[in-house]
C-alpha cells in the first residue's frame, strides 16, 4: 500500500487554527462552483501527502473556483487546491492552499473550516460559450484557466469529494473532514485548458499538473454540515479517526 | 451452488520482478489444485496500470497456461474490456476462439467496460461512449463466432466482410457474461440473456433485490447470441479453517488489503462528468462491516455480511445464504497483496473441498463435480 511520506511539520507550517467545532450547518447560496481535474506524474504523489492518506493511482490534483453570493460571510471568491486521495477507503481532496477575495471570509475559512487561506485577486468568470479563471497573488498569475463549449449535464453528473484540511484543532494538528453537500440546478462539462499553475503558490513545488482531465461548472447551493470527524495525519484512517 | 476461483493478480509493493513472477506462479498453483478439488470456474479479470490492485493485464495468456495445466475447470475469461482503444472486437474473439479449442471446450467469456479513470484514461477512451462499445461487442462476438461471413458497420467500429477465424470448440459458443459493478448492469446482462457476474460484494439485501429482478427479466430477454445463460455468480472471499478466530486472523487482513487497494483506483466518475458512469464503483467503500459484540467469525469488526472467511460450518451457513437469495454461484478471492501464505491458501482451499463443497452438490454433481460442455443446455455438438 502506498501512503503520504511528506513531513508533517512541514506540510503544518502555514496551518490554520479551530479554536472550537461549529455546531450549526452554513450554507453557501446561489453559489458557481468551477471543478478542474489534472493528473500528477507519479514522482512525488506520496511526497505530498501526510502518512495518513493514500494518493490515487495516478497522482490527480483538482482545482475547485468557487464565486458565492451568499453566506454568512457575505459574497467572495475562493480557489482551492487539492491533492486527490484517500483516507481509509474514502475518496477525498488534501487541500493545500485556498485563496479568497475577502479578508472577512479568509478569516472565517480559517477559524470555522481549517482552510489554509490567503488573500489574492481572484477573476471568475463564465458565461453561455466558456469559463475562464484566474488568480493573482503579489502581482504573479498564479493559476489560469481558459474554457470552452459548455455542454450540459445532468445535475448529479458531476463528483465532488470531501476536502480535509490540515489544521490545529482542540483535538491537536488533524486532518479535519469537510462534506460538502452540493445540490446544483445546472450543470456543464467544459472542454479545458490549463495556463498557469504556480507550484510554489499552492504549498507545495512537488506540485505537477501536467494534463488536464476534465473540467465543470455547477450553479448550485452548498451546504457544511458540521465537522463530524477528524483524523490524525501521521496514522492511517481506520485506527486514526476521530469523531468530534 | 457453483464454486470458483477468481484472480486480480494482485502484488504488493516493492513491485519487483520476482513479486509479479511469484504472484502468477502461485496462481497457476492455485488453479491446478482447484481442477483436482473440483472447483468449476477459474476467472482471470482483465485490468491496466492498476498498481498492486490487479496486474492481470493479459488474462487470456494466464488462462492459456491455466488451461494446459488442467483438464476440467472452466476457463473464465472475465472479463474483456469491450472498448476499441483496448481490444478491437475481432481480437476478442479470434483470442477467445483459440482459447476455448485450446480448453476443449471450457471457455466462459466476460465482458466489461472498466470503471477507472486510470484505466480508461491510459488509453484516451472518452468514458461516455464504453456502455455503448460493450453493448457493441456483446452483439457482433456471436456474430463472428458463427458466421463465416462477417461485416459491420457500427459506433465503435466498422469492417468488411471476413470470416473471423478460429471458430470456438463450443457450439454456438461459448457461454457469456457481463461483470456487474454498478446496480442496475444486472439488467442489461438479464434483457441480452447474458450472465451476471458479480465483481463487487454486495450484502445480502441488496443481492438479492438485484438477483429477483435478474431472474424475472431473463425470462423475457432478448439474447445477443446462441446461448442464454441465465446464472448469477458473486465475488466473494475465501478463507477456511477449522479454528474461526484464526480464520478471522488471517482472513480479514486479506480482505482489507484487497478493498484498501482497490480505493486507490480513480474512478471515472471522480474524473470525469458523464452520465455512463453514476457511481464511483468503489468497491471497498461499499462493503459495511456489521456492528456487534458477539465473538463469531461472521460478526468480525471490519467483516462484512456474507464474507466467506471462517470455519467450515460458518461458511455452510453463509453460503447457503447465498444459495436462498437466487445466487448460483459464487467465485473466490483466495488471496489480496499475497497477505495469506501460499501454503494456507492451498490449505484453506483443501479443507474447503473437503468439508463445505461437498454440502452443495447434488449426488449428480458429486458423481461428475465439474460439469462438461456436453452438458451445456445449448451445446449440439462441435464439428470435428
Amino acid at each position: 500500500m502506498i501512503v503520504g511520506s511528506a513531513n508533517i511539520e512541514t506540510l503544518a507550517e502555514d496551518a490554520a487554527t479551530i479554536e472550537s467545532f461549529g455546531t450549526s450547518e452554513i450554507v453557501f447560496e446561489d453559489v458557481v462552483c468551477f471543478q478542474m481535474t489534472m493528473e500528477m506524474r507519479n514522482q512525488a504523489r506520496e511526497a505530498v501527502l501526510p502518512k495518513g492518506l493514500h494518493p490515487t493511482v495516478p497522482a490527480t490534483l483538482s482545482m475547485q473556483a468557487w464565486e458565492i453570493s451568499r453566506s454568512p460571510f457575505g459574497e467572495f471568491k475562493m480557489v482551492v487546491c487539492r491533492i486527490g486521495c484517500r483516507s481509509g477507503v474514502r475518496a477525498r481532496g488534501y487541500s493545500t492552499r485556498v485563496y479568497t477575495n475577502s479578508q472577512i471570509a479568509a478569516t472565517a475559512l480559517k477559524q470555522q473550516f481549517g482552510f489554509s487561506a490567503q488573500l489574492a485577486e481572484i477573476d471568475f468568470r463564465h458565461s453561455f460559450d466558456g469559463t475562464d479563471v484566474k488568480v493573482i497573488f503579489e502581482s504573479r498569475v498564479i493559476f489560469e484557466a481558459a474554457c470552452l463549449d459548455p455542454e450540459p449535464m445532468n445535475n448529479s453528473d458531476v463528483q465532488y469529494t470531501g476536502t480535509l484540511n490540515l489544521a490545529h484543532t482542540p483535538n491537536g494538528l488533524r486532518l479535519v473532514q469537510l462534506e460538502a453537500h452540493h445540490v446544483a440546478s445546472q450543470v456543464e462539462r467544459l472542454s479545458s485548458r490549463l495556463l498557469n499553475f504556480d507550484s510554489e503558490a499552492w504549498g507545495n513545488s512537488l506540485l505537477d499538473p501536467y494534463t488536464v482531465v476534465s473540467a465543470s461548472l455547477a450553479y448550485e447551493t452548498v451546504t457544511f454540515p458540521p465537522v463530524r470527524f477528524v483524523c490524525k495525519p501521521d496514522e492511517l484512517a481506520f485506527s486514526g479517526t476521530e469523531a468530534v | 451452488m457453483k464454486f470458483g476461483i477468481f484472480f486480480e493478480l494482485s502484488t504488493p509493493r516493492p513491485l519487483t520482478r520476482r513479486n509479479e513472477w511469484q504472484v502468477y506462479h502461485n496462481g497457476l498453483e492455485q488453479c491446478r489444485l482447484a481442477d483436482e478439488l473440483g472447483f468449476d470456474h477459474v476467472w482471470a479479470v482483465e485490468h491496466h496500470f492498476l498498481e498492486e490492485y490487479s496486474h492481470c493485464s493479459s488474462p487470456e495468456v494466464f488462462l492459456s497456461a491455466v488451461a494446459a495445466q488442467t483438464r476440467r475447470i472452466r476457463i473464465g475469461h472475465g472479463a474483456v474490456v469491450c472498448v476499441p482503444e483496448m481490444n478491437h472486437p475481432v481480437r476478442v474473439a479470434e483470442r477467445a476462439a483459440a482459447l476455448d479449442i485450446i480448453s476443449n471446450g471450457r471457455l466462459e467469456v466476460g465482458t466489461a467496460r472498466s470503471s477507472t479513470w486510470t484505466e480508461l484514461g491510459g488509453f484516451q477512451v472518452n468514458p461516455d461512449d464504453t456502455k455503448k462499445t460493450w453493448d457493441e461487442f456483446c452483439r457482433v462476438l456471436p456474430k463472428m463466432w458463427t458466421q463465416e461471413e462477417f461485416e459491420w458497420q457500427g459506433k465503435g467500429f466498422s469492417m468488411p466482410s471476413r470470416n473471423v477465424l478460429p471458430k470456438p470448440y463450443q457450439n454456438p459458443h461459448p457461454p457469456m457474461w457481463v461483470t456487474v459493478t454498478t446496480p442496475g448492469t444486472e439488467l442489461d446482462a438479464a434483457d441480452r440473456g447474458l450472465g451476471c457476474l458479480g465483481v463487487s460484494a454486495a450484502g445480502y439485501e441488496e443481492q438479492e433485490r438485484r438477483t429477483k429482478e435478474y431472474h424475472r427479466r431473463i425470462q423475457l430477454c432478448d439474447p445477443v447470441g446462441g446461448v442464454i445463460n441465465d446464472q448469477v455468480h458473486t465475488m466473494n472471499f475465501l478463507y477456511c479453517d477449522e479454528d474461526y478466530r484464526k480464520a478471522r486472523d488471517i482472513g480479514v487482513p486479506m480482505v482489507n488489503a484487497f478493498n484498501v487497494a482497490n480505493t486507490h483506483l480513480y474512478w471515472t466518475r471522480e474524473a470525469y462528468p458523464t452520465r455512463a458512469y453514476q457511481t464511483l464503483g468503489n468497491a471497498g467503500a461499499g462493503m459495511k462491516a456489521k456492528k456487534t459484540a458477539v465473538d463469531d467469525p461472521s460478526l468480525a469488526k471490519g467483516l462484512p455480511e456474507g464474507v466467506g472467511v471462517g470455519d467450515p460450518e460458518h461458511l455452510i451457513n453463509t453460503i447457503k445464504k447465498w444459495e436462498e437469495i437466487g445466487v448460483t454461484g459464487i467465485n473466490f478471492l483466495l488471496n489480496a497483496m499475497e497477505m495469506v501464505p501460499q501454503e494456507q491458501v492451498l490449505a484453506s482451499m483443501k479443507l474447503f473441498a473437503k468439508e463445505v463443497m461437498p454440502r452443495f452438490r447434488s449426488k449428480e454433481d458429486l458423481a461428475a463435480p465439474v460439469y462438461t460442455p456436453t452438458s451445456l443446455p445449448a451445446f449440439v455438438g462441435a464439428e470435428k
